[in-house]
């Protein structure tokens, strides 16, 4: 028994940076209904700037935290400029192809700051390790774990408590209604991919120094996992990024410790299909969700 | 000269990738799975040759119609779900499919050596060109052989009652369904096409490469293979040819001199592309365009050009 908890108490706490991950994708995608697969390189990104300034000039950590986050934030306006914005609300693959076209070439990007395949990354705690009675947690999940329940209940707060969030919401319903009602949909929907991006930034940052190395693979890793994630727990909800980020983190710990490492990704991605064929909303997507969508689909590229 | 003949190889084996895809966008829908198709498609052909001891062109028709079928078995329950839901769900099968043949292990000893898949290290020792004897001409011709079998096919198709129906549930389901049109039997129809196109891509692939591995088949190429006829346009197949060949002829090859810097202009090019031809760089337009020019160089004295003069 104590063996099953640990492994279920593990893949929470890697749960917690998928949730985190997936925060900023349910975030772009409930407001844009779009794909963004340049998220994680725009994380990747950030996470390289502060690199090369760890590296160079060994900076206090909360510096190279605020240029992680900074670094994010300026690819992602980036992206959205050049992918989201000059491709009109009916684009939603056309868009996803160009994503994925910026996506190699922030990747690039990043290779030419610091080309080799890993570089040290400061850590928050040292790497130490708790025992609680039998069982040992890493406190650096913990935080990941503090962190994704503070942003989530700020991003509820800012999307249900303010002026904001409720021209974002408008936007969603019907970007023409909200536009005719005086809300600058354009400048909203930035300043919405920004957010999204500082959160991915926090996320990346928080990620990386738990594992105190960046690799070149935090790109591609960031996307697909925000990616599942939100798709498990409920497109665009945010308990439902918690949720399935979590459920991810345990599903893959759970299925390496019964089957070993080579099938942890297999069962993410098996489950990610049974769950979208069977329940096509995410755990937790409501009816009403399903039928939102399903209004909402007369655009032959719309991609809800 | 084996420089362009590399290429245009490579240009044949992406078009019938890119072709895969067009199929399938026909009807609406975007499959990111078409990267899958492909991998079986490449290791069942492998397989049969390396190991069963095929010829060519009957292994990579048996691979065509495994990836075919997995295909039609995938289409049924992925199509409840429809747009994004839709390109995730592809997206989860194709990566599914990778690391499957990631793990996939089935070496058999043939003299010294062990040959057949062997998991992460891939798939080495497919030498069915090498060992018969064919040049690279004669690869090449053979590649080509089927690229332009399945253009004619599609344009063929696209020409015909099918290709309406694909292209009246592409439109608008809702008025394809009320005009009788079984809106599922056409999307797995198309679907099922897909894969079987992509299967076929990928037996080749197999053989020319000589060496595969799970790596080459991940979300990127699966994202190359719709960015193809999105770049291309779906008026046309050979959109497609086009698209292929100013990605892998121009911004890959052409821009190799770049080094390092390459994928930078890559991606802004593509995206410059679809900016500046949102609907494709050969649209209903450009049809349009060359049907007029056909028709006015054929008759002088045709009332356009009466008035023009």
């Amino acid at each position: 028994m104590i063996p099953f908890i640990q492994t279920t108490l593990d893949g929470l706490m890697v749960g917690s940076s998928y949730g985190l991950l997936a925060l900023g994708f349910a975030l772009i995608f409930g407001v844009m209904r779009r794909l963004n697969l340049s998220y994680g390189p725009s994380i990747m990104i950030g996470a390289y700037l502060g690199t090369l300034l760890y590296i160079k000039f060994g900076p206090p950590t909360y510096v190279v935290a605020i240029v992680a986050v900074a670094g994010s934030v300026m690819a992602g306006i980036y992206v959205e400029r050049l992918c989201f914005a000059p491709l009109g609300v009916g684009a939603g693959v056309a868009s996803m192809v160009s994503s994925f076209a910026i996506w190699m070439q922030l990747e690039q990007a990043s290779l030419l700051m610091l080309p080799r395949h890993s570089y040290p990354f400061p850590s928050l705690t040292g790497g130490e390790l708790w025992s609680l009675g039998p069982f040992v947690v890493r406190p650096d999940y913990l935080i990941m774990l503090a962190a994704m329940l503070a942003m989530s209940a700020a991003l509820t707060l800012l999307l249900y408590r303010t002026r904001f969030g409720l021209g974002l919401r408008a936007i969603v319903e019907n970007s023409l209604a909200a536009s005719l009602s005086g809300i600058d949909v354009e400048r909203t929907m930035l300043k919405a991919f920004a957010l999204a991006s500082a959160i991915g930034g926090v996320a990346g940052f928080l990620v990386l120094s738990a594992n105190q190395q960046v690799t070149a693979m935090l790109g591609m890793w960031a996307t697909l996992k925000g990616l599942i994630a939100m798709m498990i727990g409920g497109l665009g909800s945010i308990p439902g990024a918690i949720v399935g980020g979590l459920a991810l983190g345990v599903i893959e710990a759970h299925s390496q410790n019964l089957f070993g490492p080579q099938v942890r990704d297999l069962a993410a991605y098996a489950v990610l299909f049974v769950l979208l064929v069977l329940r096509p909303g995410g755990i937790l997507g409501t009816t009403a969700v399903r039928r939102g969508m399903g209004q909402r689909g007369g655009d032959r590229w719309t991609t809800t | 000269m084996d420089f362009y003949l590399g290429l245009a190889q490579i240009v044949g084996v992406h078009t019938l990738l890119g072709l895969s895809a067009y199929c399938v966008l026909l009807t609406g829908q975007v499959s990111l799975a078409q990267a899958g198709f492909f991998a079986i498609g490449a290791y069942v052909a492998a397989m049969l040759t390396v190991l069963a001891g095929w010829h060519i062109v009957p292994a990579i028709a048996a691979a065509s119609f495994v990836a075919g079928a997995t295909a039609c078995a995938v289409s049924f329950p992925a199509l409840r779900v429809k747009g994004l839901m839709l390109v995730v769900a592809t997206l989860a099968f194709g990566e599914a499919v990778r690391l499957f043949f990631f793990n996939f292990d089935y070496q058999v000893a043939k003299g010294e050596v062990k040959i057949g898949p062997a998991g992460g290290e891939g798939f080495r020792q497919i030498r069915f060109f090498p060992e018969n004897g064919w040049s690279t001409l004669d690869v090449l011709i053979f590649i080509w052989l089927f690229v332009a079998l399945v253009m004619a096919g599609l344009w063929w198709m696209d020409r015909s009652r099918a290709g309406a129906v694909l292209r009246a549930v592409g439109e608008d389901e809702v008025a394809a369904q009320s005009a009788g049109i079984n809106v599922t039997a056409v999307k797995v129809a198309a679907m099922t096409v897909g894969g079987f196109i992509a299967g076929l891509g990928g037996g080749i692939f197999a053989h020319y490469t000589a060496h595969i591995e799970h790596a080459q088949f991940g979300v990127a190429l699966a994202t190359f293979a719709i960015a193809y006829p999105i770049l291309g346009g779906l008026s046309s197949v050979f959109g497609t040819l086009i698209a292929v060949v100013f990605v892998q002829g121009f911004l890959i090859e052409g821009l190799r001199f770049l080094g390092d810097w390459r994928n930078l202009l890559f991606g802004g090019l593509i995206l410059l592309a679809m900016n500046v031809r949102p609907r494709g760089l050969i649209d209903a337009a450009t049809i349009a365009a060359v049907k007029r020019m056909r028709t006015s160089n054929k008759e002088p004295g045709n009332a356009r050009t009466q008035g023009a003069e």
